[in-house]
């Protein structure tokens, strides 16, 4: 696999990146909305959510990966923030999942699983289905990753 | 229209070709380019040969035997057709006293057969001084056809002749037909000899083709050069009908199953595919010539037995490389190795992807159901086990300070936690003034990760936590009284912790 590895880039941050963006989203929730007081949990709960999903992002590299970009800029969408990105290095592949040269060429069952990601993996819809299968790997492990620090988190504070 | 050229069965009848028998034999590709025009499938019988010799000799017994009959039942010779004769209406006559040979059914041909008798004598190794036998049976045809093939490829100078006798029938050989081959190749033909009778064609075909080339050993080389590559035809491209043999060549081979090529995306197929001149070829055939072109082209090998469509090749690509990332997800995802199959595979994926993001979703309400009374202490267990952190760091402290600063009860433990970093957290406050402004967009994450090097694993906030409880009230005045001065403009000031 390190072979196949040298060709797909999927390496993720460490888990301490990950915990602080998460810990800075957090805090930065907390500055937020003491006016707001949203005393509902499920909008707090809302809140956090996103708050790691945002932090997940960033801590896995910012505009530099496909899911983040769209991950952060729905977010910044919803705050009606933009979202600033760098330039892209790479080149930009146009080819659209819904328009096929020849539609019975690509396999049927792949296709129809490789459209259920699209449904999951954010900023799924424009890419090929080799791209998003790059980027499912590389959203798995941060996702992971995340849950890994939620998890500590969550064990640390209801210890006491 | 090349492939015409060797499958078209038909044979029309040249009448002129006895004409050739009259005249005088003298070098003049003049000559055997107006009968070659005259007759726009001349070399039909000779390619019947090679053909025939290959994989056809079946089917193409009865039409030989038909085409032959009227070939050499053509009984008016006109002259007006030649200019004279020349070493070409040698070729002529030999290899229609070969065809007469083979026919065996023309009493006729006793003539026809006599001239090049005479006059090639010199050239065939076994001779057909025998008069061909009257019998017209089938299996006598079948021997016989065994026996002339093995004739043919005894004689060394005509397979090249033959081989520039069908030259004709390429489409283009105005004035590009190499009428300076070697007579002096009979070295070359004699060592291929072997190889005629498998594939008589190709080595009849690279003689014409590759005049210029060296000779001998160079011939088994074309002739496996030809699957392995286009590019290896550069030199063969400046060849007349090169375009043709190569397509047909490579024709031959894809028959056989092994179809290979080096495709640039689509470009060089349709190049390939489209009669093109040799200019469109020799591009074609340099654009695949380097091996890492400066394009973004991915050059794929067709397997052997695969379609060698270009579509399809891109397709085949493409499924090795969702089966290459694949192959990346099974080791991501637990319990993927048991599982085959690429259904089922990505299924396994999918389920693991959500239930990742549900982990995250409870997780985050687990989080929420806690935040109240517990967050705080995140930032402090920062804090505490780490009093080297550099100021970036600490203005998480800070905002979680001040954020605390209302009246709930538990914040004094966090604050008692500062006490003992008090002297380490006055100079990095002002700093921390600064950064706490500073939206968090603008840290990069790299220089974060830099500077939390140092910061301890999440596994060890559990330890910190249990130090809370050892702190007295009144520092927890004092850092709170610190707190307010130092950041007046912090809303957290309102006392409304929320979450």
């Amino acid at each position: 696999m390190a072979s196949a590895d040298k060709l797909i880039n999927t390496d993720v941050p460490e888990k301490d990146v990950f915990a602080l963006h998460f810990l800075q989203s957090l805090s930065n929730l907390r500055t937020q909305s003491p006016l707001n007081s949203p005393n509902k949990s499920i909008d707090r709960v809302r809140k956090i959510k996103k708050a790691a999903y945002v932090s997940m992002a960033r801590a896995a590299g910012g505009t530099s990966r496909l899911w983040s970009r769209a991950l952060l800029r729905r977010a910044a969408k919803d705050d009606n923030k933009s979202v600033r990105f760098s330039r892209r290095k790479r080149k930009v592949t146009w080819k659209i999942s819904s328009k096929r040269k020849r539609s019975n060429q690509r396999a049927p069952v792949v296709e129809e699983a490789a459209e259920r990601l699209r449904n999951l993996v954010p900023g799924g819809g424009g890419m090929e289905t080799s791209k998003l299968m790059e980027e499912t790997a590389h959203y798995i492990k941060c996702l992971s990753m995340q849950v890994k620090v939620m998890q500590c988190l969550v064990d640390g504070l209801s210890q006491k | 229209m090349d492939n015409e050229l060797f499958m078209n069965t038909e044979f029309p009848p040249p009448p002129e070709m006895a004409t050739h028998f009259e005249p005088p034999p003298s070098s003049s590709s003049a000559m055997m380019l107006n009968w070659a025009l005259m007759d726009p499938n001349p070399p039909q019988d000779s390619s019947f040969i090679w053909e025939k010799s290959t994989e056809q000799q079946q089917q193409q017994q009865s039409i030989f035997d038909s085409a032959l009959s009227s070939l050499v039942s053509s009984p008016t010779p006109s002259n007006s057709n030649f200019s004279g004769g020349g070493g070409d209406g040698f070729l002529i006559r030999e290899l229609i006293g070969k065809l007469g040979n083979i026919g065996n059914n023309n009493n006729n041909s006793g003539e026809i057969y006599g001239t090049p008798m005479s006059r090639s004598a010199s050239c065939y190794a076994t001779p057909m001084s025998s008069p061909p036998p009257p019998t017209n049976t089938n299996s006598q045809m079948m021997m016989n056809r065994t026996t002339p093939l093995t004739e043919f490829s005894a004689d060394p100078g005509f397979a090249e002749r033959a081989a520039r006798f069908s030259c004709f029938g390429s489409r283009s050989f105005n004035g590009r037909t190499n009428t300076n081959l070697p007579i002096n190749n009979g070295n070359n033909i004699v060592n291929n000899s072997g190889k005629l009778t498998r594939v008589s064609s190709t080595p009849a075909l690279k003689a014409l083709v590759s005049p210029e080339v060296a000779p001998g050993g160079e011939f088994s080389r074309k002739r496996k050069s030809v699957p392995k590559g286009k590019s290896k035809e550069n030199p063969i491209s400046t060849a007349s009908p090169s375009p043709s043999f190569s397509k047909t060549a490579e024709k031959k081979e894809e028959w056989g199953g092994k179809g290979s090529k080096s495709s640039e995306e689509k470009g060089g197929k349709r190049r390939r595919e489209d009669e093109d001149e040799e200019e469109g070829e020799g591009e074609g055939n340099n654009n695949t010539k380097p091996p890492e072109p400066p394009k973004d082209y991915i050059h794929v090998r067709a397997r052997r037995g695969q379609a060698t469509d270009s579509h399809s090749l891109a397709e085949r690509v493409r499924r090795e490389k969702i089966g290459e990332r694949m192959k990346l997800l099974q080791d991501l995802v637990p319990g993927c190795n048991k599982v085959t199959g690429k259904a089922l595979m990505l299924d396994e994926i999918i389920n693991y992807v959500q239930s990742l993001q549900r982990q995250v979703e409870f997780l985050s309400m687990k989080l929420s159901s806690v935040n109240d009374t517990r967050l705080d202490f995140n930032v402090d267990a920062l804090v505490s086990k780490d009093v080297m952190i550099p100021s970036s760091n600490n203005r998480l402290h800070e905002e979680g300070l001040q954020s605390k600063s209302s009246s709930h009860h538990h914040q004094q433990q966090q604050l008692n936690m500062y006490n003992s970093n008090n002297a380490q957290l006055l100079p990095n406050i002002s700093s921390n003034n600064m950064m706490l402004q500073s939206p968090m967009d603008s840290l990069e994450a790299s220089t974060l990760a830099r500077s939390f090097t140092h910061l301890p694993t999440l596994t060890q906030f559990t330890d910190s936590i249990s130090q809370y409880q050892m702190f007295s009230e009144e520092d927890l005045q004092s850092i709170v009284g610190m707190g307010v001065a130092l950041n007046p403009n912090n809303e957290s000031q309102h006392m409304k912790i929320e979450l």
